[in-house]
């Protein structure tokens, strides 16, 4: 079937309003009487709350209320509930930052001066500032009830230790691999946090109505989960939460949970009907809001010395930070994919995700993925070397096939992963040596592999509703965000094709959980997926009642007809057409009756068979992830030896993407992917010192700019996804994941030396290489 | 913020009256782009907020053979990377002058305000303190010239006093002068210096200029007689180099380690006195 509006580039429908200006995001609305909160936080990374004295800023003239932990009746959390969303007094503040009181008032420096003047008294207690040793028997415990919380049940909390999940994969059996191996290596690594940095920081304002209505407008990506975090956080019933995500400036993962929405609603509920509202500086965004988790990893591979992986053993340890409540899944996730893209037979891993004393771990564009993969693809080029074996061979050798098997056992009908190697390896000319220019910049080029499933609850759910207008428009609805990806773009682009219209006629609204039907969430690269399939399923609902309606009014089969440019059509008579906008209110008969009313088509979706791996061995029944995306980079850099600066010349990826729906958003996803690996693998690290943040700001953490950015070639394949709509899987989040190992594997390549921790900062290169020199010299 | 009354005077003499009014309650608005910062942060919290920008030639930028170059107090990173003068005459200044932040900031930040800000690290710190540039200080005593190396003392320290203003900087023309300006940074743009230096030719002197490697920016006066008068080999460039780095006491911070630092000034010594070296 031809496609006409699916695998076309359309302009971005967001970007004109984003680029003037005009786009309202959460921190732009202004409501009458509006007041400013303002947090008091914990300057300790673990203490015990003892007092807390608010008298003096409740008297202070311009403050409307102050509150403190007691608001908090419940724990909540999205797949552990470990957390109130303000430490209470007689209980521990669990990370420096730790919000501990709140003010509403008249203007922020009020607020501000009010929660200067609130006095707390604490007791500062041991902090666990690794995860490693957050998993000895002796360390303190940060969560002494973890026992009590409540967890979804595929996640294991250890009750007594800090260890809030500790993920188990057993495929076949890795002593007998090592025992039939020729050779077996251990390599370690560790991935320091980092941050998110969205242009917009977090915002959220709300209002009580009299009748008991709370409004919450919120920069989010998931409204529907903060909705149900603050039901069960303040027993409220979900017809009486209303969240509204006005326009998100960059999710990234950062803007997935509940954080700031937790501290806002009390003061709104003590307001008396006066909106609230709190807005993240880049200091909170940096350490209040989430950070992606740091991780220890070891890795143990049994080889073959013809190149085959016959085993590998697999330990993460993340750290979690003072709240795990969605940390616990990026530690599943990491332990599903843990054996990367590759057929391996036997696998081993443990996953465990930590309490420590840090800034809240959470999701960051790629859950896990990009963290394991820097331990994974490094460790394959290590064991290439070591072999004597190419590192691209290697890779062929153990690289999925259609028909091969994952580390969790699950047979893959569809794998790209060789068709991207190849592509790759051509594009940036791996087999040729770079031309060098100079004898102290050293040039060299690097690959790596990466892949990603959506680790998201296997009966997770989409529902759209598409209405057509009296004039053959359309509001195609969904609560599936536009935060950035391209999803209010590339949605009704989906429902143009089933539709036969032009996706202009067709306007996205999203965001409002009032209004627009039910989204689990906008993370895990599935909205394309899910809620694509959602809003197909909407299209294909619309049409048949259409079609329905058509076969009375044009006297003909259903079966013969068709939407063909905005009419239904005859097949075989072509000239016997109908616009289908007469379709929008129904059909009328001649004696002035009516039939069918107004049309409104609607999609729901939950993938199928889609079933948990077995609790013990954690290996696949049938098919646990939705999909697998996977694929590949290249790159070509220049190492300056005397001042330790790596300058990334070329960045090449190729990924399968089942189908573009979108190609030009496809490979600005893919740019901006490569530009972000980048970032985290030269620049970017919060520097924690006891569990202090170092660095939280532009002065000294460091993202890339437009200057830094190397030149991209974005490519992709299309095998389809089965499951998907017109094929498509997700791609946002797996087209980041190689980009940091592929630049740390040239880096070996140009300087002969592993680095084994991001970021690879001219310092480290610098230090790095004079232990060389002293080592060559002895 | 805290709120604090902005005060804008006419005049020079207004401003100083200001100043001796309000004392340590006041402090100076120039281009804003250090001061805003610190107010944000609650580093300072004054009365009175004392905007100099209008005054009657903080704008100036003049060069003369004979006089050299005046850059007025309110005069902007970004108008002096582009003037036709400082391209020609001074393009290490230049250089260094558009190293600072991002093009907005450079709309803002002045060259009087990096200096007077005192940071061990300020971009165009090297190039003034390698051209011998005087301050000139406007008080209710007068007006006198300090010169740069007198000026900074410490870290954010300066020997101006309550009562005075900055009114611009004069900077020393050197016809046969040639300088290298080198910024080491973690990121190309928008990056404060890890270690920034000058190196500047005049026939067979040579002056050297080191910032963020002790509390002030720093000339290397023993690396300079060591170089004094003799042509440049392979040989003395090292020896200049390994000379350079006990002249410098840089510390470990969040941005590098002093073994790095250390390393850095090395090669920047080398890489300026090579470039000089093969332009003969």
């Amino acid at each position: 079937m031809e496609l006409k509006h699916v695998g076309k580039s359309y302009d971005r429908s967001d970007a004109i309003k984003k680029v003037t200006g005009a786009a309202e995001y959460v921190d732009d609305i202004r409501l009458p009487r509006m007041l400013y909160a303002q947090c008091v936080r914990s300057p300790y990374a673990h203490a015990k709350i003892l007092s807390i004295d608010t008298s003096a800023a409740e008297k202070m003239p311009g403050v409307k209320c102050v509150i403190t932990g007691d608001e908090y009746p419940n724990r909540a959390g999205l797949y552990l509930e470990d957390r109130y969303f303000m430490a209470k007094v007689g209980d521990t503040a669990k990370y420096m930052g730790e919000a501990v009181a709140a003010v509403a008032a008249e203007t922020p420096e009020i607020a501000k001066q009010a929660c200067d003047a609130i006095k707390v008294e604490y007791e500062e207690l041991p902090a666990v500032t690794d995860a490693l040793e957050g998993m000895k028997p002796d360390a303190p415990i940060i969560h002494p009830e973890l026992g009590s919380y409540k967890v979804a049940p595929i996640f294991y909390p250890k009750p007594g230790t800090n260890i809030s999940h500790h993920y188990v994969l057993r495929k076949g059996d890795f002593d007998k691999a090592c025992e039939e191996a020729d050779y077996v290596f251990e390599h370690k690594y560790y991935i320091p946090h980092v941050q998110h940095v969205p242009l917009e920081p977090h915002a959220c304002m709300a209002k009580y109505d009299a009748d008991g209505k709370c409004t919450v407008w919120a920069s989010c990506q998931s409204p529907y989960a903060v909705r149900q975090a603050l039901s069960v956080a303040f027993d409220m019933p979900l017809n009486k939460i209303r969240v509204i995500s006005p326009t998100v400036g960059g999710g990234f993962g950062s803007k997935a949970g509940t954080t700031l929405e937790g501290i806002v609603i009390p003061l709104a509920q003590k307001s008396g009907g006066r909106p609230v509202k709190l807005t993240y500086t880049r200091e909170d965004e940096f350490v209040n809001a989430y950070v992606r988790q740091g991780m220890h990893a070891t890795i143990k591979t049994a080889m073959r010395k013809d190149g085959k992986i016959l085993g590998v053993h697999n330990m993460f340890a993340w750290d979690g930070g003072a709240y795990t409540e969605y940390g616990v899944n990026i530690t599943k996730a990491g332990g599903w994919a843990s054996a990367g893209p590759y057929d391996i037979d036997n696998v081993w891993t443990d996953s465990y995700c930590v309490y420590t004393n840090h800034p809240v771990g959470g999701p960051y564009r790629g859950f896990g993925m990009c963290e394991i993969h820097f331990a994974i693809e490094q460790n394959i080029d290590e064991i290439a070397k070591e072999m004597g074996v190419s590192e691209v061979d290697i890779r062929r050798i153990n690289g999925l096939r259609p028909g091969g098997f994952t580390g969790m056992g699950e047979k893959m009908d569809v794998a790209g992963f060789q068709e991207c190697l190849e592509t790759v390896i051509k594009d940036i000319e791996y087999d040729k040596p770079s031309v060098q220019v100079s004898p102290t910049k050293i040039r060299a080029k690097g690959i790596a592999g990466g892949w990603k499933s959506p680790s998201m609850p296997t009966n997770a759910g989409s529902a759209a509703i598409i209405r057509m207008n009296e004039d053959g428009t359309f509001f195609c609805m969904s609560s599936g965000q536009e935060i950035g990806q391209g999803a209010a773009t590339v949605l009704p682009q989906i429902a143009a094709e089933v539709l036969s219209v032009s996706p202009d006629k067709i306007t996205f609204v999203s965001g409002d959980t009032d209004c627009t039907p039910y989204e689990w969430q906008t993370v895990a690269s599935r909205t394309t997926y899910c809620a694509g399939n959602a809003v197909k399923l909407a299209a294909e609902d619309l049409k048949d009642k259409i079609l329905d309606l058509a076969q009375i009014k044009m006297g003909a089969m259903k079966r013969d007809l068709d939407f063909e440019d905005g009419y239904v059509v005859h097949k075989i008579y072509p000239e016997r057409r109908v616009p289908i906008k007469d379709f929008a209110l129904g059909i009328a008969f001649e004696d002035g009756s009516g039939y069918g009313g107004p049309a409104i088509g609607v999609g729901t979706f939950t993938l199928e068979n889609n079933i948990n791996t077995d609790k013990k061995t954690g290996v696949a029944k049938h098919h646990p992830a939705a999909f697998w995306t996977m694929g590949v980079n290249g790159c070509e850099l220049e190492v300056d030896i005397e001042t330790g600066h790596i300058k990334v010349l070329k960045m090449v990826s190729c990924f399968d993407a089942g189908k573009a729906i979108n190609p030009a958003l496809f490979c600005a996803q893919s740019e901006g992917a490569m530009v972000q690996a980048l970032g985290t693998a030269l620049f970017e690290e919060l520097k924690l010192k006891d569990g202090k943040v170092l660095n939280k700001s532009f002065v000294d953490y460091k993202i890339p700019t437009a200057d830094d950015i190397p030149e991209l070639v974005a490519k992709y394949i299309e095998h389809a996804e089965p499951t998907g709509p017109y094929g498509a899987r997700g791609v946002g989040e797996p087209l980041m994941v190689p980009g940091a190992p592929c630049i740390a594997n040239a880096v070996y390549n140009a300087i002969g030396i592993r680095f084994n921790r991001m970021p690879i900062t001219p310092d480290d290169v610098l230090k790095a290489l004079r232990e060389k020199k002293e080592k060559e010299g002895k | 913020m805290r709120e604090f009354e902005y005060l804008k005077p006419t005049s020079l003499s207004e401003a100083i009256a200001m100043r001796v009014r309000y004392g340590d309650k006041a402090v100076i608005l120039n281009g804003g782009t250090d001061v805003v910062i610190q107010l944000r942060e609650r580093l300072i919290a004054p009365d009175y907020v004392i905007d100099i920008k209008g005054l009657e030639g903080m704008q100036e930028l003049t060069f003369d053979p004979k006089e050299g170059l005046f850059i007025g107090a309110g005069v902007t990173m970004n108008a002096i990377g582009e003037d036709p003068n400082v391209k020609e005459h001074y393009p290490y200044l230049a250089e260094a002058a558009l190293s600072v932040g991002s093009k907005q900031v450079r709309n803002r930040a002045t060259c009087i305000g990096n200096i007077v800000n005192a940071s061990p690290l300020c971009d165009t710190g090297t190039p003034l303190y390698v051209l011998d540039a005087k301050l000139v200080i406007a008080g209710s005593e007068g007006t006198r010239e300090v010169p740069i190396r007198e000026f900074i003392t410490f870290v954010r320290r300066t020997v101006l006093g309550k009562d005075e203003i900055v009114l611009g900087i004069k900077v020393p023309y050197i016809p046969e002068a040639k300088g290298i300006f080198t910024k080491i940074a973690r990121r190309k743009e928008v990056d404060l210096s890890t270690i920034c230096g000058t190196v500047l030719k005049i026939g067979k002197s040579y002056r050297l200029a080191f910032g963020a490697v002790a509390p002030t920016p720093v000339r290397l006066d023993k690396t300079e007689k060591l170089l004094e008068g003799r042509d440049l080999t392979p040989e003395l460039i090292d020896e200049a180099a390994e000379l350079a780095q006990t002249e410098v006491s840089p510390i470990s911070d969040v941005r590098a380690s002093k073994e790095y630092r250390l390393d850095v000034v090395k090669v920047i010594v080398r890489r300026s006195l090579t470039t000089f070296m093969q332009e003969v």
